[in-house]
């Protein structure tokens, strides 16, 4: 499953990474897996939004290893 | 009615967006605008060189324009234009056009800062101000989610 992070989630980690998922998982799931890999974004992924396929995905959307989710931190422009 | 939504990765002039609104705006009796400007001293006193605007491929375009299209059909508005840098933006220099023409002047005062309240909280933009401290991320204050709340 590839993982694509902005703003303070890629500063911390990278801009992508891969995380091995079972086949079959909600998007919580793989947040919760991530914090537990990557303690010091937690907090920061904890705020973030979730989106697959362009659109955004709420926690309890099935997702599998061949998905790429995206983690966008809160966000501001202006 | 257009509607003006532009995502610019180079230099913005104010003066030339404004040029262009006026020009659309033939037949309206107001417009209002607002540019924002990269601070160049942070929050906490710091001397700060840049604001970076780091942005989605797709989401940040995206969300421009379903804030400029909201935007035009909430109020009684003839043009609303919006241009927003994204990339590295020199403290000083320009950060976003938001501009709206109108009949009367109300419209456009409030489809203005309508513009800003939504840009400030929903436009998809990462943004940290660097300077000789480091650098530091901004994200909306609460006092930014209440602006944008009170449009409903």
């Amino acid at each position: 499953m590839r993982i694509l992070l902005y703003g303070r989630l890629a500063e911390a980690l990278d801009r992508q990474i891969e995380l091995d998922a079972p086949a079959a998982c909600s998007v919580d799931a793989v947040r919760q897996r991530l914090q537990a890999n990557h303690p010091a974004i937690a907090a920061a992924l904890a705020r973030s939004r979730a989106v697959v396929g362009g659109a955004a995905a709420p926690d309890g959307q099935a997702v599998g290893p061949g998905d790429t989710i995206e983690f966008l931190p809160p966000v501001s422009g202006g | 009615m257009s509607v003006v939504a532009q995502l610019e990765a180079h230099a913005l002039d104010p003066q030339l967006e404004l040029a262009e609104l006026t020009e659309q705006a033939r037949g309206d009796g107001a417009i209002v605008t607002f540019i924002g400007l990269a601070r160049p001293e942070s929050k906490g006193g710091d001397a700060v060189d840049a604001l970076v605007l780091e942005h989605h491929p797709t989401l940040t375009r995206q969300s421009i324009e379903e804030i400029a299209v909201a935007c035009a059909e909430k109020f009684d508005v003839s043009h609303v234009r919006v241009v927003h840098r994204c990339g590295t933006v020199p403290a000083g220099e320009p950060i976003v056009f938001a501009g709206a023409a109108s009949l009367h002047r109300r419209a456009a005062f409030n489809a203005a800062d309508y513009l800003m309240d939504r840009l400030k909280t929903d436009a998809v933009f990462w943004k940290r101000e660097v300077g000789d401290s480091g650098s530091a991320w901004i994200e909306p204050t609460e006092a930014d989610y209440a602006d944008r709340d009170r449009w409903g």
